[in-house]
């Protein structure tokens, strides 16, 4: 993030609790945030999310990462009141969402936000056109309207042509396309997505990921995107927030998890996934150095892996530039030494 | 049953309440062995009996007749309803099979003909292989074929019609019924046992009180068989509804979806297909009843049957119950076919005609056939001249079947009255009421505790108190020598399905037709080849109940995982041992759940088998509705209900135990 102005904040998190079954809010009033899972269990109640504090800013990708049952679905849930909080507050675009009407809910589902399931959830008696036409369809948009708009999107997200055929005719990956064609189509501003690429085979999974990075590039969603996979939260994260039996235990950018881990549960994460993957230039590059060879100059936000060879073969420092070409420091290889051993 | 009942269940067998099995099986041992001399405890005082019947009829006369609901009399309300249903119906009638006679007011009269023979017979093949394949088309022709040669036509069409309507009126209350119960939990609960009553009420006990408010004929058959069939489709709906994905209902409330909107639009079209096979249970059901109902009047194919059986003209029941089953598979086939359609989607965008095709074709077929019809009489009416009298013929194969081997057959069927019906009977009716109360009471205990103990000894002791004892015991006598037979048989014959291919291609078909018949069609091989009485009715019920022993033990065999087979194999035993050892003992909860649906299916045939003769309480089921006795004919019906669904409770019961000391999953979860 740029550090110049702060960031507008879509969502917000203060304090959110989500424990299932009868007496929840009562248990948590009594027991306090730090009580033990067994405590709650005890009473019969499952912690879904416990003492969650997070936020998205506008235009930022946002990744909650954790194994399963961590209470990844169950946070997310909370964010769209899928599931109701039991405790805490929940901001969403300026918006106390924890005490909307039904009928502001609805509004504010319909126009701005939206969510992409790990099973696809497609409708299985209609086609891509009528799926992703769905959305507009229940808010009374007329045919050619919505029709011309899910167009659109089928287009954008490449399944040009397929807009006749049946879910049960596609692959996982264009069902998952559909997915997100149809989670687009009313133009949300804020985009959950749970483990939306869970389900696919590894390949298809990186195309994907590139795919959706290509789609955010265009749009520029504020999003949250759930994931149990490390490497795929690194590859598409502005921010990972990292969850265990509920908790958020630590979060911040990538490089922050990887350089920092805040206990074993991350270093776990961290460890199996090469540094140089996660890593920016900038967070290695020396100061500013005036002899730096600039010919071909480095960018601050790379990856270093994308950068080593580069840099291995230079024998001299090398000049590392910001998005505008500004000289903002400089790298030799022994700055990599850290990183790739 | 919850988690917790399951482990619970699981100890009162473990030794706990050892005492109180000590003396529960005394008390039984006692009450069953001591009392030589009659007591109170060996016979149901009549003193003490009430009769219920005569004010419960008292009470539906008087509903039927004078009870008004607010501003209206209840009679109008039933009237009202009678006359919605019979809309629909006297217009598919006169369309398809009677036509419609119009009478002038000078006198004379003009007839709108049906629809010709040739028409129906195409839409119908045009529709099979439209969603099936050529096979199922060449079946469904010759079906037709089968109903204009042997000259029962206009029969099978009125058969049709009734099942028609009454799979339209079932499906679409039901769906409501179906949706109500998914969105209220306290709704479903409180509707199970509605549906379990509705559902094990025998048939004839609602063709009483259908004949008192809606008269003798259609009407009251179609309301019979709409409420039969209502139950199976409510309960399919909301289980399908249940199991649609969350992450599908997940995304109608995302997409901001009405009540309405997620019903319609998302609920009921994702959850299709199970809805589909819903209804394809619904016809089947329905055809089932409607046959029977032809009791009250209603005609069609089974009034052919009944007619016929009822002045042992075999041949003739023969060819419609032949029809009767044709008609059946031809209708499973088709809608199963439907619910079974996947959709294909066009290369190019349709045009209104490839969108239309089938309505197109069907259309075509209508006018063509029916245009021509008018140039060439015999294909819209098939002309008598050609029909073929099948069933004078089939009159005399019978009548020579059973000269020539009424020795055998009726020495068969000596051998088992005389060492296995007899002997059972008077078993069962001379036992003491107190020691079969004590029984149940003390199983029910055994099995899931005191809550069930109380189902079983409040059900029986309500049948003693009604004062049908006796008849109940002569009930309970059949249904239990056909269940241990029917199981019996259904266990070799799934053992040997599950070890050998061959026979288990040949048990599946055989158990596929079997189940496809309609149970009033069982009644007629077993007359023709033995007459009247307990013998032909046991022997009906053990077909008709022996499908689903076969058809769980075969499921239950190969459920069993592989890796405990390996396990099985490694250690070195036999196939023998392997399936004593392991395959049987882990199959035993999937098993268990046959027996129930066996015991199930023993009790709905055991109500048909009135007609043939049986004395138990069907038969005052089956005397109310000549006598129009509604009050007799509901109870004796519930007494069957009741112990119906005690026998349910307790294998479920059962059930649930095996599995928890299998370590498999309970197979009655959810239930
Ligand atoms: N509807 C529910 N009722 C009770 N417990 C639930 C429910 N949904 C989730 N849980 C529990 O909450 C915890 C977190 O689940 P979830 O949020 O689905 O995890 P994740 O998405 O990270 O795999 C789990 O222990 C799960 O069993
Ligand atoms: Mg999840």
């Amino acid at each position: 993030m740029s550090s110049s102005a702060t960031p507008e904040t879509v969502l917000n998190c203060i304090d959110l609790w989500k424990v299932f079954g009868e007496g929840g809010a009562k248990a948590i009033a009594e027991l306090g945030p730090d009580a033990p899972e067994g405590a709650f269990k005890e009473r019969g109640l499952i912690v879904g999310a416990r003492n969650v504090n997070v936020h998205v800013n506008r235009g930022e990708i946002f990744v909650v990462m954790g194994l399963s049952g961590s209470g990844k679905s169950t946070l997310v849930r909370c964010m769209t009141r899928l599931h109701e909080p039991t405790a805490g507050q929940l901001i969403v675009l300026g918006q106390d969402v924890t005490n909307l009407s039904r009928k502001e809910l609805v509004d504010i589902r319909r126009n701005r936000l939206s969510m992409v399931f790990q099973d696809f959830a497609l409708l299985p008696h209609l086609t891509v056109m009528g799926n992703v036409a769905f959305p507009l369809k229940v808010q009374g948009v007329d045919r050619k309207t919505r029709e011309v708009k899910a167009k659109e999107m089928i287009d954008l997200v490449g399944l040009t042509g397929r807009e006749n055929y049946f879910p049960d005719e596609l692959s996982g990956g264009q069902q998952q396309r559909v997915g997100i064609a149809r989670s687009l189509t009313t133009q949300p501003e804020v985009w959950f997505l749970d483990e939306p690429f869970s389900a696919l085979d590894p390949l298809i999974r990186h195309d994907m990921q590139l795919e959706f990075l290509r789609i955010q590039k265009m749009l520029n969603k504020s999003i949250v995107f759930i994931t149990h996979d490390f490497e795929e939260a690194v590859r598409l994260a502005d921010r990972i927030a990292i969850m265990k039996n509920g908790s958020v235990i630590q979060q911040g950018p990538p490089e922050e998890l990887v350089l920092n881990p805040a206990d074993d549960y991350v270093k776990e994460f961290t460890k199996s996934i090469p540094k140089q993957k996660v890593l920016r230039v900038s967070a290695i590059m020396g100061p500013v150095d005036k002899g730096a060879l600039s010919d071909v100059p480095i960018k601050a936000s790379e990856t270093v892996d994308t950068v080593v060879a580069q840099v291995l073969m230079s024998d001299g420092v090398l000049a590392v530039t910001d998005d505008d070409n500004t000289v903002v420091g400089s790298i030799h290889r022994r700055d990599l030494v850290p990183v790739i051993t | 049953m919850g988690e917790n009942g399951q482990i619970t269940s699981g100890m009162y067998f473990s030794g706990r309440n050892l005492i109180m099995t000590a003396i529960g099986i005394v008390i039984v041992l006692f009450c069953t062995l001591a009392p030589s001399a009659e007591s109170v405890f060996t016979k149901f005082p009549k003193a003490w009996t009430i009769d219920l019947a005569t004010p419960l009829g008292d009470f539906l006369k008087f509903l039927a007749r004078k009870a008004e609901i607010g501003p209206f009399k209840f009679s109008q309300i039933t009237r009202g309803f009678g006359a919605l249903i019979s809309q629909p119906y006297e217009g598919l009638k006169g369309v398809v099979a009677t036509g419609f006679t119009l009478y002038h007011e000078e006198g004379g009269k003009s007839v709108i003909p049906p629809m010709a023979w040739t028409a129906v017979t195409a839409v119908f093949t045009i529709v099979a292989h439209h969603f099936g394949d050529r096979k199922l088309a060449i079946g469904t022709f010759a079906t037709f074929m089968f109903f204009v040669v042997f000259g029962i036509w206009e029969n099978a069409m009125l058969t049709l019609t009734l099942v028609t309507v009454s799979v339209l009126f079932a499906t679409f209350i039901g769906l409501l019924l179906g949706l109500w119960g998914y969105k209220s939990q306290r709704i479903n609960r409180a509707l199970q046992p509605v549906y379990d009553i509705m559902q094990t009420l025998p048939l004839f006990s609602y063709l009483v009180p259908m004949i008192l408010f809606f008269g003798f004929g259609p009407i009251a058959s179609l309301i019979a068989t709409i409420v039969f069939a209502l139950p199976p489709m409510a309960r399919v709906t909301t289980q399908s509804l249940q199991e649609v994905h969350t992450s599908v209902k997940e995304f109608g409330v995302m997409s901001g979806c009405s009540n309405r909107q997620m019903n319609w639009q998302v609920l009921i079209p994702a959850a299709r297909k199970s809805l589909l096979l819903g209804v394809n249970q619904v016809i089947m059901l329905a055809l089932s009843v409607v046959v029977i109902s032809s009791l009250i009047g209603a005609g069609g194919l089974g009034g052919d049957v009944l007619k016929a059986l009822k002045s042992l003209r075999i041949g003739d029941a023969v060819v419609a119950g032949v029809a009767v089953t044709l008609m059946a598979i031809v209708l499973d086939r088709i809608s199963y076919a439907i619910a079974m359609r996947r959709p294909i989607h066009w290369d190019i965008a349709p045009t209104w005609m490839q969108r239309n095709w089938l309505l197109v074709k069907v259309l075509l077929a209508l006018v063509g056939f029916t245009g021509l019809s008018f140039l060439v009489p015999a294909l819209q009416l098939w002309p008598d001249a050609w029909v073929v009298q099948a069933g004078k013929s089939a009159n005399q194969m019978i009548s020579w079947i059973s000269n020539n081997f009424h020795e055998q057959l009726s020495g068969f069927r000596d051998l088992f009255i005389i060492y296995l019906l007899k002997p059972v009977k008077l078993f069962l009716t001379g036992l003491p009421w107190i020691g079969v109360i004590a029984f149940f009471g003390t199983l029910g205990y055994l099995l899931d505790g005191w809550k069930l103990a109380l189902l079983g000894i409040v059900i029986f002791l309500l049948i003693a108190v009604g004062g049908y004892w006796t008849k109940a015991m002569i009930s309970l006598y059949l249904v239990v020598v056909s269940v241990v037979f029917a199981t019996f048989i259904g266990l070799l014959l799934g053992i040997l399905g599950a070890v050998n291919k061959p026979a288990r291609v040949f048990l599946i078909a055989a158990v596929d037709t079997l189940q496809t018949m309609p149970m009033f069609v069982y009644l007629i091989p077993v007359v023709m080849l033995f007459s009247i009485g307990d013998f032909p009715a046991f022997v009906a019920i053990v077909l008709y109940a022996v499908t689903p022993a076969i058809r769980y033990t075969i499921s239950a065999l190969d459920r069993v995982k592989p890796s405990l087979i390996e396990g099985g194999l490694m250690s070195g035993c036999s196939g023998w041992q392997l399936m004593t050892q392991i395959k049987l003992p882990l199959g035993l909860p999937t098993m268990l759940m046959g027996l129930n649906q066996v015991i199930m299916l023993a009790f709905g045939m055991l109500v048909i088998t009135a007609l043939v003769g049986t004395r138990g309480l069907e038969e005052i089921t089956l005397v109310a509705i000549a006598r129009v006795q509604a009050g007799d004919g509901l109870l004796a019906g519930l007494a069957i209900a009741g112990m119906a669904i005690v026998f349910d409770r307790y294998v479920r019961a059962a059930s649930a135990i095996a599995a928890y000391r299998m370590g498999v999953p309970n197979p009655n979860k959810g239930v």
